[in-house]
């Protein structure tokens, strides 16, 4: 998604590799409170461990592919209704 | 005198000297004129003006608990869209969002169908100006669809309150239970306004097509409009969380691969309205509370997502994703007001949409409705997708897009800066969105448990779409049309309608000419009787005739009567 040929996209990616740090540092946070913090869930099973974080990436990466097939059926050139 | 006008009116009528006045003077009178409008809330709960035309009462001024938030929300996003348009000369766009907020706060004021009737409408007849000054043709003909829609769903309110009147002779605009043709009718008229599925077409199509002010005010009225007259009209109804839970789910994948930014925020709007309809459906004093807590904060970040894309459309002139990128750099304050109205849309503990959304979440929790409760957790996670990163992510970041540009105009920034400040102190201090509910809350969202929760699904979402990213995985942003439910009326409809119109003219004109040939045929005769009769004198002409034929059916009428 970028281009290494001029100064800003070395900045773009450097930015990238700070919020991954940050990021996972939050995850790593999250994964020890789960020790430690008890979650109350509607159901039993929203109370196992580390659920919401499963449920999350899971739905994440759902949406995405979905939306991926999605292009397949219903995207059409830019001027469609023109 | 004022404070017993119904709020918004005076907005309305202070529309017709705005021309008059000079700029940035027009800016300081429209501000004036809101708050003189919010002035009349303090008159507090009560019905303040009745008329009584044609044996029914019009209330034309009622508020209560419902009302008051709604009436607080919508004055505040109208002296924001004025500050957002500092910068503007255009004199009939401000005409236009004026009276539309107007419109929409009278409506919230009307205690019956009629007077509801009324300033929906007017609603619809201000804000279709925001989407025709962009005086482009794809912006004429998407203002005259949402028109369209707009309409009907007055039509439509207004034949479900006359059934009422012809029946009960009761216009009040009360709880209904759905149910005879009158409600039926009454609820799909607030379902249009509401984005329901399919009828939800004229949203994504036309808000993108407004002026980059246009849109911040259109995202503030019609569909909370909406949701007030659900949670009045039918709170409790079941069928409203099926309706509400799908749209939740559906916007969230047309939103993925949609890549024009501002229509992004309009499938996004759609998926947040659902949360507020599930909210209305479930209908108990939490979930209403939830559902007014939602529009509430929906209309403040949700504005501020818009006005940043309006800023960025402003200084570019574009909104493609796939023609955007890198302005970080040079739109630093906007980027940091988009990212503050996309962590509160995605409901980022200390920010407001979090403590708004967990009310909704809670009183979900609370009926057993399971099913519901995790549709709507999954649309969460599609929430941070699409609004949470998507937005600021392609507009700011992703590649450099080698676009020279600096901030938008101050006043611009004031009015985002303002929406930013709101979104982490509501988020902050839920408190004060609290204490306005219509129903005595007594909810604490800031539980270590519920905390947990919802960072766990915000941030490994987030670490979802940097997998994904790292793994060159996610899906490039390409210039395209995502076709949505109006696609049946725009394409699918004349691809069969014309045909079939076509068909049915050329057997209509068909017929006409067979008909012709066939009177022409009785005529010839009629000539030839009349010029070669068999015994007699000959007729002159077809006029003499015609007379001859005219007292012969007037001798036989007489006869008849005569006995």
């Amino acid at each position: 998604m970028s281009t290494p040929s001029s100064k800003s996209p070395s900045d773009l990616q450097r930015l990238g590799g700070i919020f991954t740090k940050v990021l996972l540092g939050i995850v790593i946070v999250l994964f020890g409170l789960e020790f430690f913090i008890h979650r109350h869930g509607v159901v039993s099973a929203e109370e196992s461990f580390m659920f919401p974080a499963l449920y999350g990436f899971l739905a994440f990466l759902f949406i995405v592919q979905i939306g991926k097939w999605l292009r397949l059926m219903i995207m059409r050139k830019e001027d469609y209704y023109d | 005198m004022i404070s017993h006008m119904p709020p918004g009116l005076i907005m309305i009528l202070a529309v017709f000297l705005l021309p008059f006045v000079p700029h940035v003077w027009r800016q300081i009178y429209m501000l004036g004129v809101i708050a003189l409008s919010a002035y009349g809330l303090f008159l507090g709960a009560g019905t303040h003006l009745v008329w009584t035309v044609l044996g029914l009462d019009l209330i034309l001024y009622q508020a209560d608990a419902l009302s008051l938030p709604f009436a607080i929300i919508f004055h505040l996003a109208a002296a924001l869209n004025v500050i957002y348009s500092w910068h503007d000369r255009d004199w009939q766009q401000h005409c236009a969002s004026l009276s539309y907020a107007g419109a929409a706060i009278a409506a919230l004021h009307a205690g019956d169908l009629v007077s509801l009737f009324v300033w929906w409408e007017a609603t619809a007849v201000t804000s279709v100006f925001l989407i025709l000054a962009s005086g482009t043709k794809r912006a004429r003909e998407a203002a005259m669809r949402y028109l369209l829609f707009q309409v009907t769903s007055g039509v439509l309110l207004l034949a479900g309150a006359a059934i009422l009147a012809s029946t009960s002779g009761d216009i009040r605009f009360t709880k209904m239970d759905l149910g005879d043709a009158a409600t039926w009718l009454i609820f799909i008229a607030f379902g249009i306004k509401a984005a329901f599925p399919f009828l939800n077409g004229w949203l994504q199509d036309a808000y993108p097509e407004a002026t980059p002010t246009g849109t911040v005010a259109l995202s503030a009225f019609t569909t909370k409009l909406a949701i007030y007259a659900l949670a009045r009209g039918f709170p409790g109804t079941d069928i409203l969380i099926w309706i509400g839970a799908a749209m939740t789910a559906l916007p969230v994948f047309f939103a993925v691969i949609e890549n024009d930014l501002r229509r992004v925020l309009a499938f996004s709007l759609n998926n947040q309205l659902g949360f507020m309809v599930v909210a209305v459906g479930i209908g108990t004093e939490l979930a209403l509370n939830g559902a007014v807590a939602h529009a509430f904060v929906h209309i403040i970040y949700k504005a501020l997502l818009f006005m940043s894309m309006g800023a960025v459309l402003h200084q570019v002139g574009s909104i493609k994703a796939s023609e955007l990128g890198g302005l970080y750099k040079k739109m630093p304050f906007t980027m940091v007001c988009c990212i503050i109205g996309a962590m509160s849309i995605s409901a980022f503990p200390l920010f407001s949409g979090f403590v708004a959304k967990s009310l909704t979440m809670s009183a979900l929790g609370e009926t057993g409705i399971y099913w519901a409760y995790f549709v709507l957790l999954f649309a969460s996670a599609g929430v941070l997708e699409h609004s949470g990163i998507k937005i600021p992510y392609f507009a700011f970041f992703a590649h450099d897009s080698k676009i020279e540009t600096g901030e938008a105009p101050i006043g611009m920034r004031v009015a985002m800066g303002i929406a930013a400040f709101l979104c982490v102190g509501i988020g902050v201090f839920p408190s004060l969105l609290y204490s306005i509910l219509p129903y005595a809350v007594d909810y604490h969202p800031y539980d270590a448990g519920h905390v947990t929760s919802q960072m766990q699904l915000l941030i490994f979402a987030m670490l979802a779409f940097v997998v994904l990213v790292r793994l060159k995985l996610y899906p490039p942003e390409i210039p395209s049309t995502v076709l949505n439910s109006d696609w049946f009326y725009r394409r699918l409809a004349p691809a069969v309608g014309l045909p079939l119109l076509r068909g049915i003219m050329l057997v209509w004109g068909s017929f006409l000419c067979q008909m012709r040939g066939f009177i022409n045929a009785i005529w010839d005769t009629l000539d030839r009787i009349m010029h070669s009769p068999l015994t007699g004198p000959t007729v002159s002409g077809r006029a003499v005739l015609i007379q001859a034929g005219l007292l012969a059916l007037l001798l036989l009428i007489g006869y008849v009567a005569a006995g």
